[in-house]
């Protein structure tokens, strides 16, 4: 072995990344979800992307998106709507995508730094809904909204307003990887890495 | 359930090795970026739509892969002849044409193992750097491949096993038993992988193992 | 081979499951039998060095588990119960080669070496399928196959026909009889212990008997009923 990090990667620390991936993917490949709210039916992919991050914690959950990224990048048809390719990545949305990375990470880091401590079931509910939002969201419109604006050349507050479109769908899909992530978390602990 | 979106064939794009189909595709991202002349990106677009027609693909492929980019390729143009000038709108779309078509032509005449072995080379120097496993990054991909149908087929089992119970659509009920058995698997599949003497041997110090013969290495 | 447990006992945090274990194996077939919990599948898992032994050593030929892991794995193979987690590569060739690529084999030697263990057990036409896409039994085979193409010394089986039909469970009982090699077998199945040489029953972390299948076995059933 050589020396690289404090704590090596373990095997189980691969397969849980493979695993995840796998799982992020299986949730783009089920038939979209119509919300009352939005006109557009909103697929399960960036919910599996919070789990990966609420589940996992910071380096695996991001090791899993960077997976996806790459098997995309790979030809192989792992986005919701079985879209994949190189082309995915210059065009308008890849920044959505390459965000999954530091998304899945924040809200690991959120999740290890204060859901994981939170008391009651309350406390824990909203401090991962919260962990899921700011990563799950912010930070991945964070990423998408300017290399929307970049690569097709309109403003900021445009492509912002294009992002503002899926927002809706996204904190609810907050609200049920929370919830699935407490339950998990009660039933299966691991602890978050 | 197809895993690739490779489509064989013999066109002259198939037969292009994979490294230099990325290097120009490569190229081809940071070139249409320097130039916002439609003389120039215009017959750079039909080009590309030319490329694509050479592979051959099914027309059913095509649509899939094509539907939703020009959706947002559409909206985009739209927002942009709107707000700043059909000239502008025009660059923008061309851009985005060239770089979506040329993209799709290299996935659909490059096999996903080809496009491994390029990965592969590209994280040789990482590697060695100490920067990235690549073996260990090789691995999560094979071992994604293989799990995914797996653990879409647990997904609907689960989804049938809830609806026989009446707890059709709720989410919750879908994905938390689903991502219990996944880590519970996760011990097990580790296991088996260790057992079959993962992680490999380093070629550094080609398989230290071997040369001492019987004794504790302390 | 030689594999010698010396008074091995194995705690996770506060529970013993296996308590000062003494044993040595050296037949050529032997059972491992006892109820779900009796420690059996910890016992398995230390004779490759999957677990470690809190307190005690086993000696496998002249090596430790504890200090020489990677040497044992690829002298003693392992057989798990469930197949689904064992194949761990998309294609069946892949994942055959997958052992023999840790360990070493040269890159060319390693397509042959595939494709003679797939015939040796009669399943060569699986060698480009899909694993995600085999049956029951197909899957356990090729397990098994992945295992038996790194021409182990010692193959360790964790239940490997409880999930298998009737029709499968006899082809893999006769693929263990032919089975050149040493061979330790965990299992609820009490006719796969004919012509074994030995067995021992496990009973809450102990070896509760220690003798031929002949005594062994109505031994285990008189104890459990």
């Amino acid at each position: 072995m050589t020396v690289r990090t404090r704590r090596p990667m373990s095997t189980q620390d691969l397969v849980l990344i493979a695993l995840f991936c796998a799982v992020i993917v299986a949730l783009g490949l089920l038939p979209p979800v119509s919300i009352a709210v939005i006109p557009v039916p909103v697929t399960l992919q960036t919910l599996g992307v919070m789990l990966a991050g609420a589940v996992l914690g910071p380096v695996r959950g991001a090791g899993a998106c960077a997976l996806v990224v790459l098997l995309t990048v790979l030809g192989l048809p792992v986005l919701s709507g079985g879209r994949g390719g190189l082309g995915v990545i210059p065009g308008p949305t890849g920044g959505y995508l390459l965000g999954w990375i530091p998304g899945a990470f924040v809200t690991g880091w959120l999740v290890k730094r204060f859901a994981v401590r939170a008391g009651g079931r309350l406390t824990s509910l909203a401090a991962h809904f919260a962990a899921c939002l700011v990563g799950g969201l912010l930070v991945v419109y964070a990423v998408g909204v300017p290399w929307t604006s970049m690569t097709t050349g309109l403003g900021i507050g445009k492509a912002a307003l294009g992002a503002a479109y899926f927002a809706i769908g996204d904190t609810l899909k907050a609200a049920v990887a929370a919830a699935v992530a407490h339950h998990v978390r009660r039933s299966y602990p691991i602890e978050p890495r | 359930m197809r895993m690739s979106l490779y489509v064989p064939g013999t066109s002259p794009l198939h037969r292009v090795p994979a490294g230099w189909k990325l290097a120009v595709l490569l190229l081809c991202g940071v070139a249409v970026f320097l130039t916002r002349s439609v003389t120039l990106l215009g017959p750079a677009a039909g080009l590309a739509l030319v490329l694509l027609l050479t592979v051959r693909a099914p027309r059913e492929q095509l649509a899939r892969q094509l539907r939703g980019p020009l959706w947002v390729l559409a909206a985009v143009v739209a927002v942009a002849a709107l707000s700043e000038s059909g000239h502008a709108a025009l660059v923008v779309g061309l851009r985005l044409v060239i770089l979506l078509l040329t993209a799709l032509s290299v996935t659909l005449t490059t096999r996903t193992s080809e496009l491994q072995g390029v990965l592969e080379v590209m994280l040789r120097p990482l590697d060695r750097a100490g920067l990235v496993n690549a073996p260990a990054v090789a691995l999560a991909v094979s071992l994604a491949l293989r799990f995914i149908p797996e653990v879409f087929q647990q997904f609907q089992e689960i989804r049938e096993a809830q609806a026989a119970r009446g707890l059709r659509g709720s989410p919750l009920a879908l994905v938390v038993p689903l991502v219990i058995r996944v880590l519970r698997s996760a011990e097990d599949i580790a296991a088996a992988i260790d057992a079959r003497c993962y992680p490999p041997a380093r070629s550094r110090h080609p398989d230290r193992d071997d040369r001492l013969s019987g004794k504790a290495p302390g | 081979m030689r594999i010698a447990l010396d008074g091995v006992s194995v705690r996770f945090g506060p529970r013993t499951v296996l308590d000062a274990v003494s044993v040595e194996l050296t037949e050529r077939r032997i059972g491992v039998i006892g109820a779900n919990g009796s420690g059996k599948s910890t016992f398995a898992r230390l004779l490759n060095g999957l677990v470690l032994p809190s307190a005690g050593t086993v000696l496998v030929g002249a090596d430790d588990t504890a200090t020489d892991a990677r040497r044992i794995r690829r002298r003693v193979g392992f057989v798990f119960q469930n197949p689904d987690n064992q194949i761990v590569l998309p294609l069946v060739e892949e994942d055959l080669a997958f052992g023999l690529r840790n360990t070493g084999v040269p890159r060319k030697e390693i397509p042959g070496r595939v494709r003679e263990q797939l015939a040796d057990l009669g399943i060569a036409a699986l060698a480009g399928r899909p694993s995600h896409a085999l049956s029951g039994g197909e899957k356990q085979l090729v397990a098994l196959a992945a295992v038996l193409v790194m021409r182990p010394e010692t193959v360790v089986f964790d239940e490997p026909t409880t999930l298998l039909d009737l029709r499968n469970r006899n082809r893999l009982r006769a693929v263990i009889a032919a089975l050149p090699q040493q061979a330790v077998v965990l299992t609820h199945d009490l006719g796969l212990l004919d012509g074994f040489d030995r067995v021992l029953v496990l009973d809450a972390g102990r070896i509760a008997y220690d003798g031929p299948p002949r005594t062994a076995v109505p031994w285990y059933v008189a104890h459990h009923s």
